[in-house]
């Protein structure tokens, strides 16, 4: 007979702790689905082996485009009206590095949260699985995919870890 | 005194969103009156023209400029805490980051509107977006306006979208507690963040390059700001040290800002165990380092007026501490440069008083700076003939309490209406010291 998928849910009030946990579920064969906290953990993401972000060649992407779009909007401007203005030159390559470094900053910070929000996939408004809400603020969350029939072991796996298990498993 | 846990932070500040007193609305609504005042003076500005506020030759840079240079400062220091320290792991700047920041966003708005109210007529300020007009004519990029312009844009879009990445996992925590109509808004708001480590991955990196591009940003923004005056062929004015003098001043202005907001909303909220005094006594000696820094730009100037033996340089100068407006000079070197070095005695800078107190007058002097730059030296530059004084019109203050009234008003509503602990970056700061703790 087949045995119905579910899910378990344990709450850990250490990052260490939790990062432990889920090693050894990783380690274990038991299906890790996901692990929340409410805040940035090295130790779990170590566990998860996570990688570095790609959210940083977003903006370099960003700050390059800015800086040719700033340096050239200033040129193509200073050339419609050949006017030498405080005798500088129409083309005044010092003067202009200032408008093309504030669009720098300007355009990889609009790269910085376009590679974010595409990294994270967000937003996203439907109901995750698995998502308990009462740890969002407090709990680092470890959640498994099982068999209802290995619900009890898993259970008592993060029990003996010290971890709180959500009140509906 | 037990130790901070991550449920009493989130249930510190989720409590200060329960719905308000009368009291604060009372407060709100005179705010809004004030702001009303302020919007009465403008749009009579507008139909009477620009001769409405006092600026005449050969002042016609007046307390608009004033009050846009006075907030861009304030908006600093919000930058200091929340991008600048972060990247130097100051971890005393977690409890008042969310706070400063906001600080900045709002102030960089309130100054964002001087600009507009000093055009006169506001309705051609289209000719300083990067546009052609009706005859073609395109913004000329050489000018350090149209480099304030780009700047201050630059500085407003970067900041609100630094403080709303900052708000996202606390908008969540807050979604997570609500209920009804709430929970739907904050459920938009915090866009579907569920604190999910593959989103902390990207996030934490966001993060830190938000810092690290907000950090050349916050100095290149106040450096423009002073080429609006230094790149001017005016005694008191064009001067190398103006990037730097701004620049400290504004942080200097910013933390005393810090100061006067804080004092009170830890007093309200009861955040005392967040916002602890040692919070605020680093606050306060960050300001002795700034005002030191403020107190030797204006003993430079004078030195370097006597120095280069310019008789228009030496009389600007003279002019300044001796002049019409001794005595705002003299406001401003006691409230900025000496008042602040009370705080390293230890008795002023750990007493609610004194640190509340010390930081009003800094405010008040960090005005009369702006006050004493911009009108000392175009009130008596190169011909005796040309000199003349300046005194602004109620149509002036009207506008300068509207902008006050501006700040607090928004600021009200945020710190009732959104998180104004940063929460996540407390639990952060806990964790760290557990951790260094073993």
């Amino acid at each position: 007979m087949r045995d119905n998928q579910t899910g378990v849910t344990a709450f850990f009030k250490e990052d260490q702790k939790a990062a432990e946990a889920v090693r050894q579920v990783r380690d274990s064969g038991w299906t890790l689905a996901d692990v929340y906290g409410p805040i940035p953990s090295e130790a779990i993401s170590a566990a998860l082996s996570l990688k570095k972000s790609p959210v940083g060649w977003f903006t370099l992407a960003g700050g390059i485009l800015g800086f040719f779009s700033g340096y050239l909007l200033a040129m193509f401007t200073a050339g419609r009206w050949d006017l030498i203005v405080s005798g500088k030159p129409v083309l005044a390559v010092i003067p202009f590095f200032i408008v093309g470094f504030e669009f720098t900053v300007l355009f990889s910070v609009f790269g910085n949260v376009v590679g974010m929000i595409l990294s994270m996939r967000l937003p996203a408004y439907r109901d995750l699985p698995g998502y308990k809400t009462p740890g969002s603020g407090e709990d680092f969350t470890v959640v498994v995919a099982c068999g209802e029939s290995e619900q009890s072991d898993v259970q008592a796996f993060f029990s003996e870890r010290g971890a709180r298990i959500a009140q509906d498993q | 005194m037990d130790k901070l846990t991550f449920a009493e932070i989130d249930n510190t500040v989720v409590n200060t969103l329960e719905p308000p007193a009368r009291m604060y609305w009372t407060i709100v609504a005179l705010l809004f009156a004030g702001v009303l005042v302020g919007a009465a003076c403008w749009a009579y500005q507008i139909a009477v023209g620009i001769g409405a506020g006092g600026q005449n030759n050969p002042v016609n840079w007046g307390t608009y400029l004033i009050n846009f240079v006075f907030w861009v400062g304030i908006a600093h220091s919000g930058t200091l805490i929340s991008a600048i320290l972060y990247l130097l792991r100051a971890g005393w700047r977690n409890p008042i980051a969310r706070a400063a920041e906001t600080m900045t966003v709002f102030a960089v708005l309130t100054a964002g509107l001087f600009p507009f109210i000093h055009l006169g007529r506001v309705w051609m300020v289209y000719y300083m977006l990067p546009v052609p007009n009706q005859r073609t004519l395109w913004p000329n990029f050489q000018s350090p306006l149209m480099f304030d312009v780009v700047a201050i844009s630059t500085y407003l879009t970067v900041s609100v979208l630094f403080w709303y990445t900052g708000l996202v996992p606390d908008l969540a925590i807050v979604r997570d507690r609500a209920s009804g109509v709430r929970k739907k808004i904050f459920r938009v708001l915090s866009l579907g963040w569920t604190g999910k480590y593959e989103q902390w991955r990207h996030y934490s990196r966001a993060y830190l390059l938000f810092a690290a591009l907000a950090t050349p940003l916050v100095i290149s923004v106040h450096s423009v700001v002073s080429w609006d005056f230094a790149l001017g062929v005016v005694p008191g004015w064009h001067t190398t040290i103006f990037a730097p003098y701004f620049v400290a001043g504004a942080i200097h202005s910013g933390l005393a800002m810090v100061l006067t907001l804080m004092i009170p909303l830890r007093r309200i909220f009861h955040y005392e165990r967040i916002i602890t005094d040692t919070v605020l006594e680093r606050v306060a000696q960050t300001i002795v380092f700034t005002g030191l820094i403020v107190g030797f730009a204006y003993a430079t100037e004078q030195f370097i007026a006597w120095y280069s033996q310019n008789s228009v340089e030496m009389e600007t100068f003279r002019f300044r501490a001796f002049g019409t407006y001794a005595l705002e000079f003299w406001i401003m070197v006691i409230c900025n440069s000496l008042v602040p070095l009370l705080f390293f005695f230890k008795r002023f800078r750990t007493s609610i008083f004194w640190l509340f107190g010390i930081s009003i007058l800094i405010n008040i002097g960090m005005w009369y700076e702006r006050f004493v730059i911009i009108i000392g030296s175009v009130a008596h530059d190169f011909l005796p003939h040309a000199w003349g004084y300046y005194r602004p019109t109620w149509v002036e203050y009207g506008i300068m309490i509207g902008s006050f009234c501006l700040f607090f008003f928004l600021f009200f509503l945020f710190v009732k209406h959104l998180p104004s602990v940063s929460m996540t970056e407390m639990k952060e700061k806990i964790h760290e010291e557990g951790a260094h703790a073993g």
